[in-house]
C-alpha cells in the first residue's frame, strides 16, 4: 500500500480539478450570471435580481418550452420503463438465442444519439417509410412529413426515444432481476402461487430499488432532451425544449448568457425536486404500485 | 397436451422475439440499405426493394476531405479521452479505496453528487471559461473537460476494495517505489475493470454531441456526429451520403459491441446494481 498523505492528495489531483473547473465552478457561475444581463460581446453587465427569472415565466417561448418538456417527459418515462421490464422478463430465462435477441435490443443504445435522429428524420419524413406504413393501415399521415407538423414532431420524437432507450433499461431490470434469490421462486412454488401471483409478490417489489433507479436516471436524462431537437426539428413545430431554448438563446443567436442561465437554472431546481419526489415516493414501505 | 402446448407458447414467445427484434434493429438495416443506394436513386419504397447496391457513397467520404477529417478527429480525440480516463479514474479510484481520510471522504461525496448533477447547466459557463482560457474551438476543449469521469473512479474504487492490499505490502517491503506499486502491481490487476472503463468512455466519447458541438465552431474540429448534424443542416438532403456517413460512425461501434458485449454489458449495469 502506498503511504503517505501527499500522495493520497496526488493522485486525486486530476479530478479535483475536473471537479472545481468543470462542475463546481459551472454550477456557481451559472447561479451568479442568471442574477445578471450578461451578454457576449458587451463589455460590462449589471446585476438585475430576479429580473431574468420573471421575463422566463412570461416569455411564451420559454413556457412553451417548459410544456413540451414536460409532455416529453412524462408521455416517454412510463413506456420505456414497462416496455424496459416486459422486455427483460422476456429475456430473463434461459432460452436458444438469448443473446442474440437482448444484443440486438441493446443495440439502438449504443448507436449515436445523432446517427438515429438522422435515420428517423428518413423514416418520419413526407413519402417515407412510416408515412407508407401508416397509409397501409388506413391513416393520413401528414402532408409535409411527421416532423413538419406540430400535431405529430414532437410525439415522434418521443416515440422514437421510447424504441431507442428500452434496451439500456432493459439491462438495468435484467441486472435487478439477477439479484433476487431464487429460494424465493422455488418456496413460493412450494406454497403454491401461480406464476403471476410470483410476479405481483416477488418480482415487483424486489425490483423497486431497480425501478427507483431507472426512473431517477431516466428522468434526468429525458429532462435534458437536447440532440433530437436539435437535429430532427430545430425547435420548429411545437418542439422547442428547455435546453433547446437555453442553446438558442444563450450559444446560437443572441449569447444572452444570463437569461440562458436563469433557464437552465430553473430547470435544475424542477430536476431535482423531481428526483427527491422520486426517492421518497419509492423509499415509503408498502405498495406503491 | 402438455407438450402441445408448450411447443404453441414457445412458438408464440419466438414470434414474439422476432417481431420486436425486427423493430429494434430495422432502422439500422434502413441506414445501411441507403446507404448502399447509388446516388441520385429515389428513396420510395418501391423503388428501394429493388434498386442494385453500391460502394460509391462510402468511397466519394472517403475521398471528400470532410468526413475523413471527422474520423480522424473522432479517433483522436476518444483516444486522448479514454487514455486519460483510464490513467486518472485509477488513480483517483485507487486513492479512494485505500484511504479514508476525511478529504478523500469528501472526494468521494463529491463523485456521487456529480453523477446527480444534469450536465446542461455547466454548458454556458463551461462556453465561457473556454473563451476565457483561450481554449474555444480547440482540440483542448475536446479532451480536457472530460479526463476523468465519477462513474470511472467509481467502478476503479469498488474494484480495488476488492483486491486485498497484501501484494503492495509485500512489494513495498521489496523496496517498490509509491509509483512503481501503482503501475507495475496494482494496474495489471485491475486491468478487468479497467477495459470496462475504456470501453465505456470511448463509446460514450465517439457518440458524444452536445459539447463538441458547443465548444467549438470551425469545420477542421469537428468530430463525426457534429460533422453528421451539419452536413444535415444543408438544403437539400442528399440521404445516400448522409446514411453512409452516418453507417461510418455507427459501423465502429457495432463491430466493437459484438466482440466486447461482456465488458460492456458489465459496465453498464456496474453502477446499477452497487446502488
Amino acid at each position: 500500500m502506498i503511504r503517505g498523505r501527499s500522495t493520497s492528495v496526488f493522485l486525486s489531483l486530476p479530478w479535483v480539478i475536473t471537479l472545481l473547473a468543470f462542475w463546481l465552478f459551472p454550477l456557481l457561475y451559472s447561479l451568479a450570471i442568471g442574477f445578471t444581463d450578461l451578454q457576449l460581446l458587451r463589455k460590462s453587465f449589471e446585476w438585475v435580481g430576479f429580473a431574468n427569472y420573471s421575463e422566463l415565466l412570461s416569455d411564451p417561448d420559454f413556457l412553451s418550452a417548459l410544456s413540451n418538456t414536460f409532455i416529453f417527459v412524462a408521455g416517454t418515462i412510463p413506456f420505456t420503463t414497462v416496455i424496459a421490464l416486459f422486455l427483460a422478463l422476456l429475456v430473463n430465462r434461459k432460452f436458444p438465442g438469448r443473446g442474440l435477441f437482448r444484443a440486438g435490443y441493446f443495440m439502438p443504445s449504443i448507436t449515436s444519439m445523432v446517427v438515429i435522429a438522422l435515420i428517423f428524420t428518413n423514416l418520419l419524413q413526407r413519402g417515407g417509410y412510416v408515412a407508407t406504413l401508416a397509409s397501409m393501415v388506413g391513416l393520413t399521415p401528414p402532408e409535409h412529413g411527421f416532423l413538419l407538423d406540430s400535431s405529430t414532431a414532437l410525439f415522434s420524437i418521443m416515440g422514437m426515444d421510447v424504441w431507442m432507450s428500452v434496451g439500456y433499461y432493459m439491462l438495468i431490470f435484467l441486472a435487478g432481476l439477477k439479484a433476487i434469490p431464487d429460494e424465493l421462486y422455488e418456496a413460493a412454488e412450494v406454497s403454491g402461487a401461480g406464476k403471476i401471483r410470483q410476479f405481483w409478490s416477488i418480482t415487483l417489489p424486489l425490483l423497486r430499488p431497480t425501478a427507483l433507479f431507472v426512473l431517477v436516471i431516466n428522468s434526468i436524462k429525458s429532462f435534458q432532451v437536447f440532440i433530437e431537437i436539435f437535429v430532427m426539428t430545430k425547435g420548429k413545430f411545437d418542439t422547442s425544449t428547455v435546453v433547446y431554448f437555453l442553446y438558442e438563446e444563450g450559444l446560437s443567436s443572441q449569447f444572452r448568457f444570463g437569461y440562458a442561465s436563469a433557464a437552465a437554472y430553473l430547470l435544475f431546481v424542477i430536476i431535482a425536486g423531481f428526483s427527491v419526489l422520486q426517492f421518497v415516493l419509492m423509499r415509503r414501505k408498502g405498495p406503491v404500485w | 397436451m402438455v407438450t402441445h402446448s408448450s411447443f404453441v407458447s414457445r412458438a408464440g414467445r419466438y414470434t414474439l422475439l422476432g417481431a420486436v427484434l425486427l423493430i429494434m434493429v430495422f432502422p439500422l438495416l434502413w441506414m445501411f440499405r441507403i446507404s448502399l443506394l447509388s446516388p441520385g436513386t429515389s428513396l420510395a419504397i418501391s423503388e428501394i426493394v429493388g434498386a442494385g447496391y453500391t460502394l460509391s457513397n462510402y468511397l466519394d467520404l472517403f475521398t471528400s476531405s470532410e468526413i475523413l477529417r471527422s474520423l480522424v478527429n473522432s479517433i483522436l480525440v476518444g483516444g486522448a479521452v479514454t487514455i486519460g480516463n483510464v490513467l486518472f479514474c485509477f488513480m483517483a479510484g485507487y486513492g479512494l479505496a485505500r484511504y479514508h481520510s476525511l478529504t478523500n471522504r469528501l472526494l468521494f461525496g463529491s463523485v456521487l453528487v456529480v453523477l446527480m448533477i444534469p450536465a446542461h447547466v455547466t454548458i454556458i459557463p463551461t462556453y465561457i471559461l473556454m473563451l476565457k482560457l483561450q481554449l474555444y474551438d480547440s482540440y483542448g476543449a475536446l479532451i480536457l473537460p472530460f479526463l476523468v469521469n465519477p462513474i470511472g473512479i467509481f467502478l476503479v474504487k469498488q474494484y480495488v476494495e476488492s483486491i486485498p492490499p497484501s501484494m503492495e505490502e509485500a512489494a513495498r517491503i521489496d523496496g517498490a517505489s509509491d509509483w512503481q506499486i501503482l503501475m507495475r502491481v496494482v494496474m495489471p490487476v485491475c486491468r478487468p475493470a479497467l477495459a470496462v472503463l475504456a470501453i465505456q468512455v470511448f463509446f460514450t466519447n465517439w457518440n458524444s454531441f452536445l459539447f463538441p458541438f458547443i465548444l467549438t465552431s470551425s469545420q477542421e474540429l469537428r468530430t463525426l456526429p457534429v460533422a453528421l448534424a451539419m452536413l444535415q443542416g444543408h438544403q437539400a438532403i442528399d440521404w445516400q451520403h448522409l446514411m453512409a456517413g452516418s453507417a461510418i460512425a455507427v459501423l465502429p461501434v457495432l463491430v466493437l459491441f459484438v466482440i466486447l458485449q461482456r465488458q460492456i454489458v458489465s459496465g453498464i449495469t456496474a453502477g446499477a446494481i452497487k446502488q
